[in-house]
């Protein structure tokens, strides 16, 4: 009926996955495929899952091609990648190649060619710690597990063009050689198209170039910043074991910033206590707590937000986020939301009958690109001096007395409990209702710390790493 | 959506354009096509002379719908082809009624399995009455990877109304010729006929060599003379009866002649043996594939394995099973999804045949799934060694064990699971706050059961929202809360897209609401489109999709029913619509509360305005350009603001300040500033570290001096 006898030295099609999210442009860059072989005279075949996937999914697009122009007979195209027998895989994003490994595609025969930027999942978003998963030893997998890996950074290498990660992808597998496609082709595939052929074959001769580079070290996001500390802080800091000399620094240089020299000094006397005690070979109990008692310190309130968003440089970066220069008129609306104990933190106790009840607080838009607005803001931060008088101050600096006499009193005994209990720390964030209920669990925690550190060490220690799961895990139920 | 908005935008048009494919559609004899599988199937349907088209919209055979409706002036008017996008697939179905009594061919389409569960009441009818006229029901199978529906199969319903089923075997030619002889099949048997379309099949690309299209001898340009009446066609006893009997003794025997007689099934020898496959046509190129890989097959489908490739799956031609099993000794069934119908009738047929060959499907196979590569690799190396000559059998086992050795060796360097990426709501989506505020009205008063309905809403179910517990139909949400609510003394809370409202939800849920006087609060999210298809129009949406001025109001349907409550909620204002949503909670005793969100889809908007600004920057036009931002300093990296939010844009980065143990919110460049991360940082009182930037580009000249004065004003005051 259907009788085939033909011969062919090749056995196989060119088969080639694309792992992508809806809106990177994955169909895009499959239909050019799907051209340019059509245009190269090469039997192929293309097909996708589109579906909901679109909407913000991983989704993918499988092509395959047959290398031999006009082949004896119709060869077999299928629809799904496999083991074995994929020749190239293509992720714009790192975990997506990830993905491809975990379901079997990729092995000793696959090239694999990543864009090296993350992009977050939900998963990874929600949580309240650092809930990433970092790309570099995933992309160390891949190097491992591939015949060959070509990384491809794409905001480095499209730097100062419009173009594309789809495109740059597009040009770097052309650049493997794998498939039997010229440049001229796929060029031609892209005006064809017309869809932005400009920055399109810009990004394909960019990527045609990345396939042959030396591998690059994947840019990393922007390092530390240490301030440092002002000299007068020098021989303070040298007391202290050389390997927190930095986040000492940094610390100092945050709470001169934040209220004034006397109040880094009692930083320094705080941490003073801790230092004293730490038994650890390598002081980590000191940088830890040298790290949590500065940002605890810096807590935020309406004279902090005031400062921080009138600080200068600020408008000119919202600027190069943009995209405009200086002249271009610029409206920056900050959202507020201050309730009573905002406004209470700024005030001295005995002023405080003043504010009203404002139930979940003020909505304000403050116009901060304007000079109105913006002179609002400052004269909020212009309230520092009153600071060290109001409520809020008296409070946090009560539960940061009892959380620093707690990790003290437990370094004593346990250094590592000690470093674990002074993480607790993390639980004093947020504003409002948020602040304020974790401020009430660390006092319910510390309230009999002495007497348990004494009698019940375990259950105590066990409810330490409870409490700090259920703040990074859970934290709007803890 | 309501307002006289609608209408303005969709006349405006020019949302999508399928120009490129509608000169596919009109190639004419000896030209070449080039496109996807879906595009074919409706060159197919031109070709073969049809008097009218319908469907609903669902993937993956969207593209059908869309693309018919963009042709109808330049193709489908002219060859007097009637043409609609039915409210709901049961519509859809019914127009096959036309093909009863008239010799008219006619084709409809929709997503399968659910859009044949919505017209299978048409469709027993329709199968009982038998057809005249070539009727054929293209479904898109929603199975297996990037489905979004409930995994079953469509084989059951062909089964129970004696629908003969298409499964072609996926190459574009011969797709097309299949669906051709579709009408053939149809008009010999008197039944309609289904042909199954699994996702990948509709997007694959291929070529054809086209024919002319094909006009009908009766359309809207040439009536048919005179209506008939055929009281035997009317599903009454006795005639039903009459009908049951003909369609075993009839019509299936004709469909399955008609198969016999012109090769619709496909015998490929390969190299004989006493081996044998039997596979549906869909998973042909996936088995020669499996095949190839474990050395029994070339790239051209020369096999050392014979295998019967079924395009027609229901009803089976006996004589050919029978052939092709005669002289082996063994087969394996490749047929996906279950139950497994195909191997329990051909197992049936060796036994009532006395066949000495052995019947293997779903015990070397699994039985639920999709028959991808892999899955068929294994199944087939399996068969092969443990029935297979030693020489295949050996190469088979020993090849299959090398994939597997090097796919574990490649797995076993990763240093976890990869991140899990659900579908979720799109950048600006106006679907979004509507979740955020029902999971902050649940901590307000404690959790409460809400019922979902089919379409992008349904993604409120999942993180960070979790505020969905139920889903069970299209437009069935409002229904499907009737008992929950009383259950769980709280009021039944239902969540519905517009699509929804007009599919089913005016009358199983709304009309059964008033008339069984449920306590209830319908939430009803208005963007304009069944988005969650593609941007498909629904009846409020403004227009027909072939583009003719329509507004059906959803509020004027919900008065005209005698509803009282409703209010409408801008939803980008999160606390205004937290208060609305609140107050219909808590109007217990007024009936049914209905909230209607208004705005309109943000991937919609996106399309007109995206375009629009990039002109008008273009042309020296004033054009503000708008992003929120997080001031780095004042995030606090605890990141509520992602667990109320969501949004794609709404990302991580790392901090460079020492102090921040964890990534700090930042929003990326993909931001449409709808606001809602301002909004949800107000409505939960989150840090203060949202703002929103705008900037006026090409200002005029007052604005230009205003801005000017402003900016020295800062500068004084140290702003930089």
């Amino acid at each position: 009926m259907n009788e085939i006898k033909v011969t062919s030295t090749i056995d196989r099609p060119v088969c080639l996955l694309l792992g992508a999210l809806g809106g990177q442009g994955g169909g895009v860059l499959i239909d050019w495929l799907v051209d340019a072989a059509k245009r190269a005279g090469y039997p192929a075949q293309a097909t996708s899952t589109p579906g909901v996937a679109q909407r913000t999914g991983a989704t993918t697009y499988y092509f395959e091609l047959f290398p031999e122009k006009n082949p004896p007979a119709q060869p077999i195209f299928t629809f799904f990648p496999a083991s074995g027998d994929l020749d190239l895989m293509i992720a714009m994003e790192p975990t997506e190649a990830g993905r491809a490994i975990e379901r079997g595609f990729v092995t000793d025969c696959t090239t694999v060619i990543t864009a090296t930027e993350r992009v977050y999942s939900t998963a990874e978003k929600v949580s309240a710690g650092d809930g990433r998963i970092d790309a570099a030893p995933i992309i160390e997998a891949l190097g491992k597990a591939t015949k060959n890996l070509i990384q491809l950074d794409v905001k480095a290498l499209s730097a100062g063009t419009a173009a594309r990660g789809n495109a740059i992808a597009f040009g770097a597998i052309i650049g493997t050689g794998i498939l039997p496609l010229t440049a001229e082709e796929c060029r031609a595939s892209i005006t064809e198209k017309g869809v932005a052929v400009e920055s399109n074959i810009a990004g394909f001769d960019i990527g045609l170039k990345a396939a042959d580079a030396d591998p690059q070290p994947t840019s990393t996001e922007g390092g530390l910043t240490h301030n440092a500390a002002p000299e007068s802080f020098t021989s303070d800091i040298a007391a202290f074991p050389a390997s927190t000399h930095d986040i000492i620094g940094y610390g100092i240089a945050r709470l001169i910033d934040y209220q004034n020299e006397a109040y880094a000094q009692l930083y320094l006397t705080r941490l003073k206590t801790v230092c004293d005690v730490d038994t650890g070979e390598n002081k980590k109990l000191t940088s830890e707590v040298a790290s949590h008692l500065a940002r605890w310190m810096s807590y935020e309130d309406v004279i902090r937000v005031g400062q921080l968003k009138t600080r200068p440089g600020r408008l000119s970066q919202i600027r190069a986020e943009l995209g405009v220069d200086a002249g271009v008129p610029l409206k920056v609306t900050d959202y507020f939301k201050p309730g009573r104990d905002e406004f209470l933190s700024a005030l001295p106790k005995s002023l405080s009958w003043l504010v009203p009840n404002l139930g979940n607080g003020i909505a304000l838009h403050i116009q901060t690109g304007s000079f109105t607005g913006y002179a609002m803001l400052k004269f909020m931060a212009a309230l520092k001096p009153l600071r060290s008088k109001s409520a809020q101050y008296l409070e946090e600096q009560e539960a940061i007395e009892q959380w620093l006499d707690a990790v003290a009193k437990t370094a004593a005994v346990d250094n590592d409990l000690a470093i674990r209990t002074s993480n607790l720390a993390i639980m004093a964030r947020g504003y409002g209702r948020v602040r304020k209920t974790g401020l009430t669990k660390l006092n319910e925690i510390f309230a009999d710390w002495h007497d348990n550190l004494a009698s019940n060490p375990a259950g105590l220690s066990a409810g330490v790493d409870q409490s700090i799961l259920l703040a990074h895990a859970n934290p709007d139920e803890a | 959506m309501d307002g006289g908005t609608a209408l303005a935008r969709v006349t405006q048009g020019g949302e999508r354009s399928f120009t490129k494919e509608i000169q596919k559609l009109t190639l004419g004899k000896g030209e070449e096509f080039h496109g996807e599988g879906i595009l074919a199937v409706t060159k197919a349907l031109l070709q073969s002379g049809v008097s009218y088209v319908g469907g609903y919209p669902g993937a993956p055979m969207s593209h059908l719908i869309d693309v018919l409706a963009d042709a109808s002036d330049e193709i489908l008017e002219p060859m007097g082809i009637t043409y609609e996008q039915s409210a709901s697939e049961a519509g859809a179905a019914s127009l096959l009624s036309a093909s009863v009594h008239y010799p008219l061919r006619g084709a409809v389409t929709w997503k399968s399995v659910v859009g044949t569960n919505v017209a299978s009441d048409a469709l027993s009818n329709l199968a009982s009455t038998g057809v005249k006229g070539g009727s054929l029901i293209i479904l898109g199978d929603d199975y297996g990877e990037g489905s979004s529906i409930m995994q079953e199969r469509t084989y059951t319903f062909a089964m129970k109304s004696s629908i003969p089923l298409m499964d072609p075997r996926y190459d574009m030619e011969r797709m097309v010729d299949l669906t051709e002889h579709c009408f053939e099949i149809s008009e010999a048997s008197n039944m309609p006929v289904f042909l199954n379309m699994r996702i990948r099949a509709c997007h694959l690309t291929g070529s054809f060599i086209t024919k002319d299209n094909k006009i009908a001898e009766f359309n809207a340009n040439n009536p048919i003379p005179e209506q008939i009446y055929d009281v035997s066609k009317i599903v009454l006893p006795p005639a039903s009866y009459q009908h049951e009997i003909a369609k075993f003794e009839e019509r299936l025997p004709a469909a399955a002649k008609y198969a016999q007689e012109n090769n619709i099934n496909e015998v490929f020898p390969g190299a004989g043996g006493r081996l044998g496959i039997i596979t549906q046509g869909g998973t042909y190129t996936v088995v020669m594939r499996a095949l190839q890989r474990l050395g029994a097959a070339d790239a051209f489908g020369n096999s050392d394995i014979p295998v019967y490739c079924m395009n027609m799956v229901y009803p089976l031609v006996t004589d050919e099973i029978v052939n092709f099993m005669n002289d082996k000794d063994s087969v394996l069934i490749v047929e996906e999804g279950n139950p497994n119908y195909i191997e329990t009738q051909i197992a049936e047929i060796a036994h009532r045949k006395q066949l000495d060959c052995r019947v293997h499907g779903k015990d070397m196979l699994p039985m639920a799934g999709e028959y991808v590569s892999n899955v068929v690799r294994e199944g087939v190396a399996q068969y092969l060694a443990e029935e297979g000559p030693e020489d295949i059998g050996k190469t088979a086992l020993d090849k299959n064990t090398v994939i597997q050795a090097k796919t574990q060796q490649a797995q076993s360097y990763l240093p976890g699971p990869m991140p899990p990426r659900p579908p979720s709501f799109c950048t600006g989506c106006p679907e979004r706050p509507i979740m955020a505020a029902l999971k902050l009205l649940m901590k307000e008063r404690g959790k409460f059961h809400i019922s979902m309905d089919i379409g992008c809403n349904l993604f409120g179910s999942l993180p960070p929202f979790n505020v969905g517990n139920t889903v069970l139909g299209y437009g069935l949400s409002l229904a499907s809360s009737g008992a929950i609510g009383p259950a769980l003394d709280q009021p039944n809370v239902a969540v519905m897209g517009d699509g929804g409202f007009w599919h089913n939800g005016f009358t199983s849920g709304v009309v059964n609401t008033r008339w069984n006087k449920y306590d209830s609060v319908l939430v009803i999210l208005d963007n304009g489109y069944a988005a969650a298809t593609g941007q498909h129009k629904v009846p409020s949406t403004g227009a027909t999709p072939r583009g003719m001025a329509s507004l059906l109001s959803i509020e004027d349907a919900l008065k005209g029913v005698g509803v009282k409550w409703i209010k409408h909620v801008n939803s980008y204002s999160l606390e205004a619509t937290i208060d609305v949503l609140r107050e219909a909670m808590n109007a217990r005793g007024d009936g049914l509360r209905v909230v209607i969100s208004n705005n309109e889809c943000m991937l919609a908007r996106q399309r007109r305005e995206k375009p629009a600004k990039a002109a008008a920057l273009k042309a020296g036009q004033r054009v503000a350009h708008e992003k929120f931002g997080v001031d780095e300093e004042v995030c606090t990296g605890d990141h509520s603001c992602m667990r109320l939010s969501g949004c794609p844009s709404l990302t991580l980065k790392q901090s460079a300040d020492p102090l921040k143990a964890t990534p700090v919110a930042h929003v990326d460049e993909t931001c449409v500033a709808c606001g809602n991360c301002g909004e949800v940082a107000h409505a939960a009182q989150l840090c203060p570290s949202f703002y929103k930037a705008e900037a006026i580009q090409n200002a005029g000249v007052l604005r230009q001096f205003s801005s000017a004065i402003n900016r020295s004003l800062l500068s004084m005051m140290g702003a930089k």
